[in-house]
């Protein structure tokens, strides 16, 4: 039920008592809410800022580079911000606490990638897509005996817990003529180390996050291609009830596509342009 | 092994070690004013204040110090009371603290023999004598120790206040790890500024313990 960004089983029981709890103490309140029904997007125009939480562990989106926040989401947030006239200001949440946060009003919108599922849009306002999401797999450098995905027959494969790039990976594996052993990890940092250290042969993720691993460690990582998932996407969620908000931001993504900011943000971070829808598309998964 | 990506992140960490000893500091203080009262409540006398000081070492030393910290930073929100992270950080730390807190010095002053204060009243001794120049000089002196101890626990339980989006030593550590891909040399560079930090507060307590001479005979 979590985006693809970190989700351990610990995390995720967390995360789900913490939304029953919510929930419960939610619709004890929901009198009291509907009363008062303030518009974010008013909000946020009025304090001339809008508050943003994501995890800045999950590059090339977000990264803490010895406390400054950088990434594609810091680029593409400044442009959002820039064209709705307002400030940002970034929080670095565990994954645990963003959408409990979200939920709580804690911050305006979650810039975290998310992957967009039929099952994610029941519960959260999706965003247009940010960013391409489709599932892939990475090797050791080294690695002779993987040069498509469909090596992966007979070999161990891990991943993060509860993403849905794991999700397609154990449905891939399916097809496969031998059984994949995969392993799942709190976060995929521990994933890519245990590939490093050769505990495993290969590590599934979305193609932007493995293209900058194996960029930035070229030494110790390639990528396996093609994309081996059927094509998804990330985007950013907001409440339910803020659409004026996500509109919003929605139309200053479209037109940082149309103007050529997205992909001057696509070739600093991915060294490529890639054009994305400029609708919600329908999830496939 | 690459020394160079600790060395490179160097001030980092040691600006987030700073947030990790001031939220400690912050908290431990906190405990300690609630820990007291709550020592005192439940060495009272009466049903009432005892009971409640029970009730309130029960649940905080009961409950993960991770889920209070969840739930004073976000669903008191959902009642209308907007906590700060800072303020739900420190409050979380001391809330949790001062429980132990409070049975440190609860079980410090049942360690002095009864007999003693007895033999105060019947020299003649006020009740507030009692306390100032019998009772507690002996009880801290005994307390020097777990709390030292509840110190250094408490520094390392603080690398769970990033939950509520503060970024402390441990957190700092984990960005490192992720933006670096070298997360061995991020959480050694970590692991090594915790130990410096907990060396140094030990040895502020040894010095404290030989400066009141704690261990020997009163």
């Amino acid at each position: 039920m979590i985006t693809s960004k970190t989700f351990a089983v610990t995390r995720r029981s967390l995360l789900r008592s913490g939304l029953a709890a919510a929930a419960a103490s939610g619709a004890l309140m929901s009198g009291l809410r509907g009363a008062l029904a303030d518009d974010t997007l008013a909000e946020v125009k009025k304090r001339g800022e809008l508050v943003i939480a994501t995890e800045m562990q999950f590059p090339p989106f977000d990264i803490s580079d010895n406390g400054t926040y950088k990434g594609v989401d810091r680029d593409l947030i400044d442009a959002v911000g820039k064209e709705m006239g307002v400030t940002v200001k970034y929080l670095d949440l565990p994954w645990t606490s963003i959408l409990p946060g979200l939920e709580a009003k804690k911050f305006d919108l979650c810039i975290a990638p998310v992957t967009i599922t039929k099952e994610r849009m029941k519960r959260y306002l999706f965003t247009v897509p940010i960013a391409d999401a489709t599932a892939a797999l990475m090797k050791r450098a080294d690695d002779k005996s993987i040069m498509k995905p469909e090596d992966i027959a007979g070999k161990t494969v891990g991943g993060q817990k509860g993403t849905s790039q794991l999700a397609q990976l154990k449905e891939f594996a399916t097809k496969l003529p031998k059984p994949v052993e995969i392993k799942e990890y709190v976060d995929n940092n521990q994933s890519y180390a245990d590939l490093a250290a050769g505990r495993i042969d290969a590590s599934v993720n979305s193609f932007p996050n493995l293209a900058y691993a194996a960029a930035q460690r070229s030494d110790t990582f390639a990528m396996v291609l093609p994309p081996f998932g059927a094509p998804t996407y990330f985007s950013w969620v907001g409440r339910l009830d803020d659409k004026s908000l996500v509109d919003a931001v929605n139309a200053a993504i479209v037109k940082t596509e149309n103007d050529g900011t997205m992909a001057k943000i696509q070739k600093t971070w991915f060294g490529q342009t890639m054009d994305l829808p400029q609708t919600v598309p329908e999830p496939k998964i | 092994m690459r020394p160079e990506i600790i060395l490179h992140s160097f001030g980092y960490l040691i600006q987030a070690a700073g947030v990790t000893v001031a939220v400690s500091l912050a908290g431990i203080a906190v405990g300690f004013i609630l820990g007291a009262s709550v020592c005192m409540a439940r060495l009272s006398g009466n049903a009432m204040l005892a009971r409640a000081g029970a009730v309130y070492v029960s649940i905080f030393r009961g409950v993960p110090l991770l889920v209070q910290l969840l739930f004073i930073y976000y669903f008191l929100g959902k009642f209308g009371l907007e906590v700060p992270a800072l303020v739900a950080a420190v409050g979380g730390l001391g809330l949790s603290s001062g429980a132990y807190q409070s049975e440190i010095l609860r079980g410090a002053l049942n360690a002095v023999p009864r007999g003693q204060s007895e033999a105060a009243t019947a020299l003649g001794y006020r009740r507030a004598d009692i306390w100032r120049r019998i009772l507690l000089p002996q009880a801290l002196r005994l307390s020097v120790p777990p709390f030292i101890n509840e110190f250094i626990l408490l520094l390392k339980a603080s690398s769970l206040v990033s939950v509520v989006g503060i970024a402390e030593l441990t957190r700092a550590s984990m960005n490192i790890a992720s933006s670096t891909y070298h997360p061995l040399e991020a959480y050694v560079g970590g692991g090594l500024l915790y130990l410096a930090i907990n060396l140094c507060f030990a040895g502020l307590g040894t010095l404290a313990e030989r400066r009141l001479g704690v261990g020997r005979p009163a």
